[in-house]
């Protein structure tokens, strides 16, 4: 029997049904299971076409629950298509219990990898570029995200499905491995400071608190003195405060926003904050 | 401003693709059109008036720039915060006569749209729980082994689900609006304390947004050296967006080449270990 080997039209077709279905059936019982078959069906389809029995295994493989960060996670649907080939070539060693291992194994570890690298670090940089050219109501930002985003976002899940596809498990030991690791905490910086120059330059936190002399003149206005020591320092102090909240307190974000909600009616009535308007 | 029905059904249309089980996928709906400043761009050119698109959708970026799940990290739903938030905001805007660009604009434009995002995680578990019965109809396919009728489960059945929760709503919500920002306006003037708390609100609230990015990348208070750094750059060297990410690039360089020196050094050290182990024992041997 001649070795059996995936088409360029089978893979690109499961390719393409990942990049866009992966979760377009989403559930909270099933997420991306139902995206995963769909990816796996043409694929199986041509390893199988002439027997159904085989076909259903293969594809019952595919019903248990799956999932990741879908973005990064096309690697793991591209390993489990080479390991679908093998299997279908009478691979002894690969079952749909060592496929299903693999899947349980490798979808927690870059979900987490692809939650703080991608939509934790790479987004929001390019999110704060975006921002920095919208001035003034600028669309350039906003086309400037579109463009580069999706080329980064497909061509890089191309990327990774075809080389999980070639190298099997080898291919994740590149995103774990020591240059893995190095890109992360580079780009771990490079996000750090890119988000503390999004928050100076777009959140303002300003305080209306002054003290008054008997002619009544300012003479102690708390925002320049606050400004003439770190500039914007009010701004970080609640973003750090509420980075305090969330993650040595445990605060639910919504909590945090209760929390500000009750600080800024407080604020008010003390006249710590004034926004000055009137009509 | 206001909006007429053909211009909350696009905007339904677009809050159908962006959520984050969409209908666009993840890269282009979730992660593309439910971002709050291509939202702001969408909204804007429907509703025609870019600029201010734009600078809403700026204002409300910063609080949705972390990771947004609903339910998960942010109790918040990117269609209900860009396609309902959005539009509502810029009429709110005009309305009070506000410049979109002004720090009360974006505060009154951040607590807006928040408020309605938060309420917008209702959409998601409606549409979350009405797809089980296309996935309940997918798996009596699977056992019948009617493979070919799983990508309408995928793909064409979860816009029911999409019509009832995402689509409707905008159009009620979008349409409703304008009467409901007249009616703040008339009932709670600017300067009275609830007004102001709003505003106050609005501008605290991006404080939030980022702290939850910043769970992510700081684990002890010496991490918050980059992001101090990076506020520095723009706050009190006055360096746009663009060029603090360039000088945020050097620093990455220079970790990346640090961090790979490190790295590799014990995994030189160990070979050259064990080649002059590898002497030794010949040594031995004669």
């Amino acid at each position: 029997m001649a070795e059996k080997k995936l088409s360029k039209k089978a893979l690109s077709s499961g390719f393409h049904r990942w990049y866009y279905g992966n979760l377009t059936c989403f559930s909270q019982e099933h997420m991306q299971t139902f995206g995963y078959l769909c990816s796996m069906l043409p694929l199986c389809k041509e390893l199988y076409a002439d027997d159904p029995d085989k076909m259903a295994e293969s594809m019952d493989t595919y019903r248990t629950f799956f999932n990741t960060e879908p973005q990064l996670g096309a690697i793991i649907v591209g390993v489990t298509a080479g390991l679908e080939e093998a299997r279908a070539n009478g691979a002894e060693d690969v079952d749909g219990e060592t496929i299903n291992g693999l899947r349980a194994g490798l979808m927690g570890p870059i979900a987490g990898i692809g939650d703080s690298l991608v939509v934790g670090t790479v987004i929001p940089i390019l999110l704060g570029i975006a921002m920095g050219m919208s001035g003034g109501g600028s669309p350039m930002g906003a086309i400037f995200y579109i463009v580069v985003w999706n080329l980064f976002a497909y061509f890089g899940m191309r990327f990774l499905y075809f080389k999980g596809y070639d190298m099997g498990t080898k291919a994740v030991e590149f995103l774990v491995g020591d240059i893995g690791t190095a890109i992360r905490e580079a780009v771990t910086t490079l996000g750090g400071i890119v988000i503390g120059a999004v928050s100076a330059t777009w959140v303002s936190v300003r305080t209306s608190f002054a003290l008054y002399n008997e002619a009544g003149e300012a003479y102690m206005v708390l925002q320049e003195k606050l400004d003439s020591v770190f500039p914007g320092l009010l701004t970080a102090i609640f973003v750090i405060f509420c980075w305090w909240l969330m993650a040595k307190k445990r605060f639910s974000p919504l909590k945090v926003m209760g929390l500000l909600v009750l600080i800024a009616f407080v604020g008010v009535l003390i006249g710590f904050f004034n926004p000055g308007l009137s009509y | 401003m206001s909006i007429n029905l053909f211009q909350a059904i696009i905007l339904g249309l677009f809050a159908s693709l962006s959520s984050m089980p969409g209908l666009g996928g993840t890269s282009i709906g979730n992660y593309t059109l439910g971002r709050p400043l291509i939202g702001g761009l969408v909204c804007g050119i429907v509703l025609g008036d870019i600029p201010t698109g734009i600078m809403v959708g700026a204002a409300m970026q910063v609080v949705y720039i972390a990771l947004v799940t609903p339910g998960g990290t942010v109790s918040a739903d990117v269609r209900a915060v860009s396609y309902i938030g959005i539009p509502l905001a810029m009429i709110a805007l005009k309305s009070y006569g506000l410049d979109p660009a002004s720090a009360e604009g974006t505060a009154l434009a951040t607590s807006f749209g928040t408020m309605v995002g938060t309420i917008g995680t209702v959409l998601f578990y409606g549409t979350a729980t009405m797809n089980l019965i296309w996935q309940h109809m997918g798996w009596a396919w699977v056992d019948k082994r009617e493979y070919d009728k799983l990508p309408l489960v995928d793909y064409v059945l979860p816009w029911i689900s999409h019509i009832c929760f995402s689509l409707i709503p905008t159009v009620i919500m979008c349409m409703a609006g304008e009467p409901v920002v007249n009616l703040i306006k008339e009932k709670l003037p600017m300067d009275g304390i609830p007004m102001k708390t709003l505003f106050t609100v609005g501008a605290l609230l991006p404080c939030v947004g980022i702290a939850i990015l910043l769970k992510q990348i700081v684990r002890n208070v010496l991490d918050f050296v980059p992001y101090l750094t990076g506020f520095t750059l723009a706050a009190s060297m006055g360096i746009n967006l663009v060029a603090s990410t360039v000088i945020a690039g050097m620093f990455a360089m220079i970790i990346y080449k640090l961090k790979m020196l490190e790295l590799r050094k014990p995994a030189a050290a160990a070979s050259s270990a064990a080649a002059e182990n590898g002497w030794d024992d010949d040594e031995e041997d004669i």
